[in-house]
């Protein structure tokens, strides 16, 4: 096995935090507040839910079905994702 | 208890009542606008200060339909007060027992999954459920279409597709609503496993026997295993927590998470459903919401626009209501002497003209700016601005203990505080909201304008500063900011102490962006005015009374030498109102002020308006125009011959009306926001304290830094 390139995406589970702008990724698992997991669950971040992350600023602009959200930092730091690859623009 | 959960049939004789629901930024509220129109009716739900839109239409054959708004709701899990109060309605427990015979479920087609998930949920209430699938248009634009037969065939409800902001689909949907209410209630669609059921039996039979359908009691054990939160009304099922841990302990036996079980079984089934039903075109994320949000939420460029919007919405506020202002104020005034010249001279004329005209019109010269500022609040509202608006303020609220949702409370207290205080809702950290609800009132409220305005034009001059800005605009600027910053460090300090605790994290959706629904904007804007108008038909109009009464009893027999400025002069120094404003002279002479002043300030406790109407009242030249009271003012003299009014003084007061609250109609909000009761009442008293001290602090400040400096009090 060869190490991956510098801009290649880690394929281990990793926090969402960490995902590059433009990856598609699975969620894993969803650590945090039980009051925030269950509003993220309601709009539609839950475990096997495909986002993508459109935008990173003080905060994390992802795309869950359709939907646009700004997670916070901290948030998206316990949210654990599986990267699957880079979204087509 | 058990009476009100299980699902009544709806009677021919009482109107069929029908509660709307959906996920935010669905166009619910522009659907139930096109379904009631000017029909409605707004309120509060008992004991909350969560509105409550009410409305109703015909059908045809004469049936009466009412309809209740309720708030928008990701999902029946509360995470805010806004969404248990639309859950308490939905399960017949809503203090108003105002159960709904129908529940409209509004769906946004271009969200299908995310909104599904409340919809699949409101399914299992044991109510017979219609679907609005909105936005349809918007949907097909992004090259998505929802084959609706089959939609309806796999949720088993009737589902109309609509454009709520055209009006399209209205009519059908009216038609199927009427059908629904004789339908039976939908069921669950997915089969949970053997195990997950067994585990949850005993909490749901402790439901059942609590006076839940059976429906519902499933529904509810499902839910409420991702739910920490007590909520209001599960308090009195005995020995919920135990039931509640032992189910979850049972699922954890299984190997599996509970909190993760509902999400997992309903997007499990929704995933399933979408395949079969909607289609979509390659789609690329690249679509026009993202090409507006390059600039919108652009690191440099964001915040420049956000700049720029405010700047716009100030400046159209205050420079397009003006000629509409004038007209109000020539018209009430020309009335008002039409008036007063049928009536013979004499004490009832005096009332006519200086109490009622002079009092209530000085109000409702007001009316055009809190419309035209509620108008661009629901602009930015249904346009999607304001959740960028809220994303890009998140960083600064931050940094004093707020949250990005702050924002949105704060910006509609430039309106009026009372909606401000009522927009804190949509926070769910009750600490974050109450910080929030602390410093709403510091904004600049339209009500002080009238005093910014009156203090402004008398005593600051007009000079030009750079283009487009002279030294009164900066004056109003200045207190705006002042009102600002400092509402923003006192959320710090409560953060830091009374409300000391974790910012919560930023969840935050950012719609797509959308052109507003100009009829259903229109509709909100007339609410409020009706609201506004309400208050000056009211409290303005019954404190302009007693007021002009105080002013005028006991009458004193005029000093036939004196000249009649001075006879007036002396009719109200030896006047109720003069006698009372004397005896308090003391507390506000520190601050440069005479008694007319002071009286004024007390009258104005009421409401910030009242200030301006008192004035009025005080030196008789109220309801002809701005400019009489102007320059009485300026002419205005002490016993010793020096002015009353200087600009420092006027600055001074402007400082004490940025602090200070003074509003009934906020202080009941705040009481009843920030818990009710005691609780509420302590708040209330906190909020009141604190901005009168720093009024009074301020306000002293200002005067004794500028005699330093050498101006004139």
């Amino acid at each position: 096995m060869t190490l991956p390139a510098s801009r290649e995406l880690p394929v281990c589970n990793c926090p969402l935090v960490d995902s590059e702008t433009g990856s598609l990724a699975t969620v894993v698992a969803i650590e945090c507040g039980e009051r925030e997991a269950c509003r993220l669950r309601a709009l539609g971040v839950y475990e096997g839910a495909q986002v993508s992350v459109i935008g990173k600023r003080h905060c994390l602009l992802v795309d869950v079905g359709g939907t646009r959200l700004a997670l916070g930092a901290d948030l998206a730091g316990g949210i654990t994702v599986r990267p699957q690859g880079r979204v087509a623009s | 208890m058990s009476s009100t959960a299980v699902s009544e049939r709806h009677t021919a004789t009482e109107p069929l009542r029908v509660a709307i629901i959906g996920n935010p930024n669905t166009g619910k509220t522009t659907l139930f606008n096109a379904l009631t129109g000017l029909r409605q009716r707004v309120g509060n739900f008992a004991g909350v200060t969560v509105e409550r839109v009410e409305g109703g239409y015909k059908m045809p054959d004469g049936r009466r339909i009412a309809v209740l708004d309720l708030p928008g709701s990701y999902s029946l899990s509360a995470g805010s007060p806004d969404e248990q109060i639309a859950l308490e309605v939905l399960l017949g427990r809503d203090q108003a027992h105002w159960r709904p015979h129908v529940v409209l479920v509004v769906v946004d087609a271009s969200h299908l999954e995310r909104n599904l998930f409340l919809a699949s949920q409101v399914c299992e209430l044991g109510l017979p459920v219609v679907i609005a699938l909105n936005q349809v248009d918007a949907a097909a634009e992004k090259g998505i279409t929802v084959d609706v037969p089959a939609l309806i065939h796999e949720i088993g409800v009737p589902i109309v597709p609509t454009v709520a902001s055209r009006g399209e689909g209205v009519e059908p949907l009216k038609r199927a609503i009427v059908t629904a209410a004789s339908l039976p209630a939908p069921e669950r669609r997915f089969a949970l496993d053997h195990d997950i059921l067994a585990a949850l039996a005993p909490l749901q039979v402790q439901l059942e026997a609590d006076g839940f359908s059976s429906s519902a009691a499933a529904m509810e054990s499902l839910r409420l295993l991702g739910v920490s939160s007590k909520e209001a009304h599960l308090s009195h099922v005995a020995d919920l927590p135990r039931h509640l841990e032992g189910a979850r302990d049972a699922l954890r036996a299984l190997g599996l998470t509970p909190q993760r079980v509902e999400a997992e079984a309903r997007y499990g089934w929704i995933s399933g459903v979408v395949a079969r039903t909607m289609t979509r075109r390659e789609r690329s994320l690249d679509t026009y919401s993202d090409r507006l949000d390059a600039v919108a939420l652009h690191r440099l460029g964001g915040p420049i626009l956000f700049v720029v919007v405010m700047a716009l919405v100030f400046q159209a506020v205050f420079s397009w209501a003006t000629p509409l202002q004038d007209l109000i104020e020539v018209s009430i005034a020309s009335i008002g002497r039409a008036v007063g010249g049928l009536l013979p001279e004499g004490d009832l004329r005096s009332l006519v003209v200086d109490g009622v005209f002079a009092g209530v019109g000085s109000v409702l010269v007001f009316l055009p700016q809190i419309a035209f500022l509620f108008a661009f609040i629901g602009v930015l509202e249904q346009s999607g601005y304001m959740a960028r608006a809220a994303f890009l303020m998140d960083r600064l609220m931050r940094r004093v203990g707020l949250h990005g949702k702050s924002f949105i409370p704060m910006l509609s207290g430039y309106a009026c505080a009372v909606p401000g205080i009522m927009a804190t809702r949509t926070i769910e950290d009750p600490k974050d909201r109450l910080a929030t609800i602390m410093v709403v009132p510091l904004m600049s409220c339209s009500a002080r304008l009238p005093v910014y305005t009156l203090l402004i034009a008398t005593f600051v001059p007009a000079l030009p500063l750079m283009p487009g800005l002279d030294l009164q605009g900066a004056t109003m600027l200045a207190m705006y900011l002042l009102g600002t910053v400092t509402a923003l460090a006192v959320a710090a300090v409560f953060r830091a102490t009374l409300l000391r605790g974790p910012v919560r994290p930023m969840i935050l959706e950012l719609p797509p962006y959308r052109m507003p629904a100009i009829r259903s904007l229109a509709i909100s804007v007339w609410q409020r005015c009706q609201l506004f108008l309400r208050r000056a038909g009211t409290v303005i109009l019954s404190l302009s009374i007693i007021l002009w009464a105080l002013a005028t009893y006991p009458h004193t027999t005029p000093d036939a030498s004196l000249a009649p400025a001075q006879q007036q002069e002396q009719q109200l120094a030896n006047s109720a109102l003069g006698r009372f404003g004397h005896a308090i002279e003391p507390v506000v002479r520190p601050l440069g002020y005479d008694w007319k002043i002071g009286v004024s300030i007390v009258a104005s406790f009421a409401a910030r308006e009242v200030f301006v109407s008192t004035m009025g009242t005080i030196y008789g030249v109220g309801g002809e125009d701005d400019a009489a009271l102007r320059d009485r003012l300026r002419a205005e003299t002490r016993e010793s011959g020096a002015p009353a009014y200087t600009p420092l003084i006027a600055v001074g007061l402007m400082v004490f009306y940025v602090y200070a609250l003074m509003c009934m109609s906020t202080i009941a909000v705040t009481v009843r926001e920030a818990g009710g009761g005691r609780l509420g009442w302590q708040w209330a008293g906190v909020q009141f304290g604190y901005m009168l001290a720093l009024a009074y602090g301020a306000a002293w400040l200002v005067v004794v830094v500028g005699r330093a400096m050498g101006f004139a009090t």
